[in-house]
């Protein structure tokens, strides 16, 4: 495959709950091997476009193409095989509850037909090990912590040995070590398995680890796209403001009540 | 703090020292006795404020808004230090009129959209039946799939676990039927029909019924309430971002367990309700168990029997199908949840309700 054919093309995607306008035409490719990051501040809709780039929502009008394959158009067995080549993980990890550890990250691997016993297991070790979480698999996923939960969804993701792994808020709400380890294992992923991934995440020292490009999400447009260097030095005041950690104008500029005084008419 | 009032129709109030909750409403009942003398400018003045709280801030918004609503023009002048960032940081509550509430739909209009939504509900509905018909019953034909362990999990669950509440309940009933009857009979001296009452209103009505009732309020909030909270926590977008069937997942098995389990409870139900009337009959009507049994064997039919092992199957499917659909619906956190289920069961016994008028008058007219 020519590494210069994006493996994802969206184009004028638009996506709205009700009335609302998440997503407003936005635009843009992934190349093969890379981690796109998506940012934005909360509820800018990147979870959303992550949700339709996959399928699990219909997007209102566009099209995602997957190596050419427009995926809002394809029947329910070819979307079935194409997310046999997609990994996600969910935000809580989104372990089924009522099945162990193991049984979690085998989920996949045995309903896609690979019945011998030991080779699901071995394989389910080998996920589970690479993330970190090699003892854990006889346990039930109210047993973990959130960062092995979050771990055990990564592994759950990878188990069909993915191309493409979409990444939702790996580091939200872990200290620092846990979220420096997911950074990493990312990393590692990629370069051990060679997948494409897409990385949902605001959180800055994530982006700074994991990004090779950039993609910013601002009220339902993309505002920016670029290497994290060409992100760090934009002069697009909302992409200064997100790296900078600068709060809202609004709140700290504007009119002050002094001498002039305050009118209201 | 004092206020006083120089000019007619260019009015000052002026504010000393701290502005908390008390001065705040001395301002606005000032502001209020100025408006009520009629229009022209209102200055407030601010330059010996000291400090302000949000209560004070909030007293001199509201009064601020009083007298704009009005038509007067409303200054504050000369606010200083902490009192003008206090009041910075909430200028946009002065200038912003609090939103009106949504305007309430024209009657039409919410007619319609009720009605959209309800067609829409259908949709997801119609999809719902007839995903679970082909995971349930084509799917396993066909070679792709049947996840027995999940079948006898939920078998075990809605089946076997509610035998002993059925059992109980349908006996109690039973009681309770004879008895009342058995009232009534006294009187013409028949209470020997108690008997037949008791079979042909347990293999018609009451053990289905009484079956229904319980296994919506067990198994109906129970599937919907874990599908709601599946779909909360992504487990369903994860399920199907793995390409995998719902259907096949997780409603099947319950379509399957419940289709199985209903008919036997049901019949289960029949027989501790007669149980129930050989109970009254013979400990308290005074008749021998053979004479009771005889008189029961006399009504029992085999029509009667089968028009409640029919509707069981139907009401089985209600209660599935509806657990299913307002469970996979759900928005929002622990408050959907506790809605979807809540909508599940009352939908449950609505449907099974007029199922059963439905019934009744098929039966009655074709069989």
């Amino acid at each position: 495959m020519n590494k210069d054919t994006p493996i994802i093309e969206v184009r004028n995607l638009v996506a709205r709950y009700d009335e609302q306008l998440v997503l407003d035409g936005i635009s843009f490719d992934v190349q093969e091997g890379e981690i796109l990051v998506v940012l934005g501040a909360s509820g800018c809709g990147k979870t959303t476009l992550l949700k339709h780039m996959v399928g699990l929502l219909a997007p209102a009008a566009g099209e995602i193409l997957y190596r050419g394959r427009d995926l809002t158009k394809m029947d329910e067995e070819e979307l079935a095989r194409l997310l046999q080549r997609i990994g996600i993980t969910f935000q809580s990890g989104a372990l089924f509850n009522s099945m162990s550890v193991a049984e979690n990250v085998g989920l996949p691997i045995e309903e896609y037909g690979t019945t011998d016993r030991e080779l699901r297991d071995t394989l389910v070790r080998m996920k589970l090990r690479l993330v970190g979480l090699g003892n854990s698999g006889d346990r039930m996923p109210d047993e973990l912590s959130g960062g092995m939960k979050k771990r055990v969804g990564f592994a759950r993701s990878i188990a069909m040995d993915p191309e493409i792994v979409f990444f939702d808020e790996p580091s939200a709400g872990l200290d620092p070590i846990m979220a420096a380890g997911l950074d990493k294992l990312i990393l590692d992923i990629r370069r051990l398995m060679g997948v494409t991934m897409i990385v949902v995440t605001h959180e800055l020292e994530s982006i700074r680890t994991v990004a090779d490009r950039v993609l910013m999400l601002d009220r339902g447009r993309i505002i920016f796209t670029g290497t994290l260097d060409e992100a760090e030095k934009s002069d697009i005041p909302r992409v200064r403001q997100f790296f900078d950690r600068q709060p809202d104008a609004k709140i700290v500029e504007g009119v002050r009540f002094n001498d002039n005084g305050y009118k209201d008419s | 703090m004092t206020m006083d009032n120089p000019v007619p129709s260019k009015h000052r109030v002026y504010v000393r020292g701290r502005i908390t909750d008390e001065d705040g409403a001395r301002i606005l009942q000032q502001v209020s006795r100025i408006i009520s003398e009629g229009g022209g400018s209102l200055s407030i003045d601010l330059k010996d404020a000291a400090h302000i709280d949000s209560r004070g801030a909030a007293w001199l918004i509201r009064a601020a808004r009083a007298a704009t609503r009005e038509g007067m023009t409303v200054t504050m002048d000369g606010a200083r230090g902490e009192v003008a960032d206090f009041l910075n940081l909430v200028r946009e509550d002065f200038t912003r009129t609090p939103e009106l509430a949504p305007q309430r739909a024209l009657l039409l209009e919410s007619i319609g959209e009720k009605a959209f939504a309800m067609l829409e509900e259908l949709k997801d509905a119609c999809r719902l039946v007839i995903d679970a018909v082909y995971w349930s019953f084509i799917a396993p034909f066909e070679g792709r799939g049947l996840r027995w362990k999940a079948l006898l999990a939920e078998l075990n669950e809605t089946g076997v676990k509610a035998i002993g509440i059925v059992s109980l309940l349908n006996f109690l009933l039973g009681l309770v039927i004879a008895m009342l009857s058995a009232a009534q009979a006294s009187t013409f001296g028949v209470q020997i029909f108690v008997a037949s009452l008791v079979v042909i209103g347990f293999a018609k009505e009451l053990a289905v019924v009484m079956t229904g009732i319980v296994v919506s309020a067990r198994t109906g909030s129970a599937i919907a309430a874990e599908l709601a909270t599946m779909k909360v926590y992504e487990e369903i977008d994860a399920l199907r971002g793995m390409g995998l069937s719902v259907a096949k997942f997780l409603i099947a098995p319950k379509v399957l367990a419940i289709l199985i389990a209903m008919p036997i409870l049901t019949a289960i139900g029949f027989i501790m309700g007669v149980g129930g009337g050989f109970v009254l009959g013979i400990f308290s009507l005074g008749f021998t168990f053979k004479r009771w049994w005889a008189q029961t064997l006399l009504a029992a039919t085999v029509r009667d029997l089968s028009q409640g092992e029919i509707k069981s199957v139907f009401f089985a499917l209600i209660i599935v199908l509806v657990g299913c659909h307002n469970g996979l619906r759900v928005t929002g956190g622990a408050r959907g949840v506790g809605l979807a289920t809540t909508r599940a069961v009352v939908m449950d016994v609505f449907f099974i309700v007029v199922a059963d008028l439905v019934f009744a008058l098929l039966f009655y007219f074709f069989l």
